[in-house]
């Protein structure tokens, strides 16, 4: 069973390495952090997470159906703690 | 990352959903597979597997100096499809994808079972905005995307991704034969146009300097039905749902 902290560290190392620069070893990486204006991830490092966090957790992670539920404006300002909530949604 | 090889240039690329099969091309210098992912691709992944990738040079896909003619994408598109789909596939593009789209039908046309062209610039000079844009740098390539697209690519307080931005764009302008290729893209011909043996959909927003293509590919074109979208040249990002029920709408009709 994956508790939220495990699935947070998860996220968390997988940001780290989509990134790949040194910033992000020091960066505070919490529930309330946006990828958007905090991380400044370009929309394809997403695409990457997406893909990194897919290859973990397996295909019953569907984060194409679950990005087409939002708007453009929504999927701008997702944080990391939404991306930690629907992965556990998905792993229930 | 699922990556593969086009005669020696690694594409990244994705497959989303189940179904009769369609590729989708995004534009040049800002577009990726990003493009269609957080836009079209997963509505139209309902009831389609949709083939997505970044051109030689975007996203994540190998950065090469050469080949952005449209001959040589549609060589990259040709070894996309036979590695990620069944014989007959839908195409849709946007700007020179949507070019690469075309010529690939024309080349094809057993392949192709229904081509969506969206703002197809034709003749391919339509499109030299994009090397005004380019002369103007970055800070003119991003004010002329949509609101929203200029968000998603160049916001966010620390400058990162505008930095990261303008590294891309300087690639393309400097490092790059993308300008000259661009200049020497010969233009498809009207007996070409009439030739053309694939039921077509071309979309164009009533704002953009492409919309006259419209009119030329009505005259040639035999198979053809149009639409006109209230947005500019990038609609998937200014007028994402009319633009979905019409493609949708052409698939499933």
């Amino acid at each position: 069973m994956q508790t939220k902290d495990d699935v947070l560290s998860q996220v968390t190392e997988t940001i780290r390495e989509v990134v790949g620069e040194e910033w992000i070893l020091d960066e505070s990486i919490e529930m309330a952090t946006s990828f958007g204006d905090d991380l400044e991830l370009e929309s394809i490092e997403f695409v990457a997470l997406a893909e990194a966090l897919q290859a973990v957790y397996g295909e019953g992670l569907d984060f194409v159906k679950w990005l087409s539920s939002k708007e453009l404006d929504d999927i701008i300002e997702l944080t990391v703690g939404d991306v930690v909530e629907f992965i556990l949604a998905c792993l229930d | 990352m699922p990556r593969l090889d086009a005669h020696g240039v690694e594409l990244h690329y994705q497959t989303l959903g189940n179904g009769p099969d369609v590729v989708m091309l995004h534009g040049l210098i800002t577009g990726s597979l990003a493009s269609w992912y957080y836009t079209l691709a997963p509505l139209v992944a309902s009831d389609h597997r949709v083939t997505l990738y970044d051109m030689r040079g975007h996203g994540l896909s190998q950065k090469t100096a050469t080949g952005y003619d449209s001959e040589t994408l549609c060589r990259d598109l040709d070894a996309v499809v036979n590695q990620t789909c069944s014989d007959r596939f839908c195409l849709v593009g946007q700007s020179y994808g949507a070019l690469v789209a075309l010529r690939y039908a024309l080349k094809y046309p057993d392949r192709v079972s229904q081509l969506i062209l969206v703002e197809l610039p034709l003749p391919p000079s339509q499109a030299g905005d994009l090397e005004a844009l380019l002369d103007g740098g970055a800070e003119s390539v991003l004010a002329a995307l949509p609101q929203n697209g200029q968000h998603l690519m160049g916001g966010g307080g620390r400058g990162r991704r505008f930095r990261r931005f303008c590294e891309s764009i300087r690639f393309f302008a400097d490092d790059s034969t993308l300008r000259h290729d661009l200049d020497v893209e010969p233009d498809i011909d009207e007996t070409a146009l009439a030739s053309l043996d694939v039921p077509t959909l071309a979309i164009y927003g009533d704002q953009s300097s492409c919309l006259p293509t419209l009119d030329r590919l009505a005259a040639h074109v035999t198979d053809l039905k149009t639409q006109t979208l209230n947005g500019g040249h990038y609609l998937h990002l200014d007028a994402l749902e009319p633009l979905s029920v019409a493609v949708r709408g052409f698939l499933n009709g």
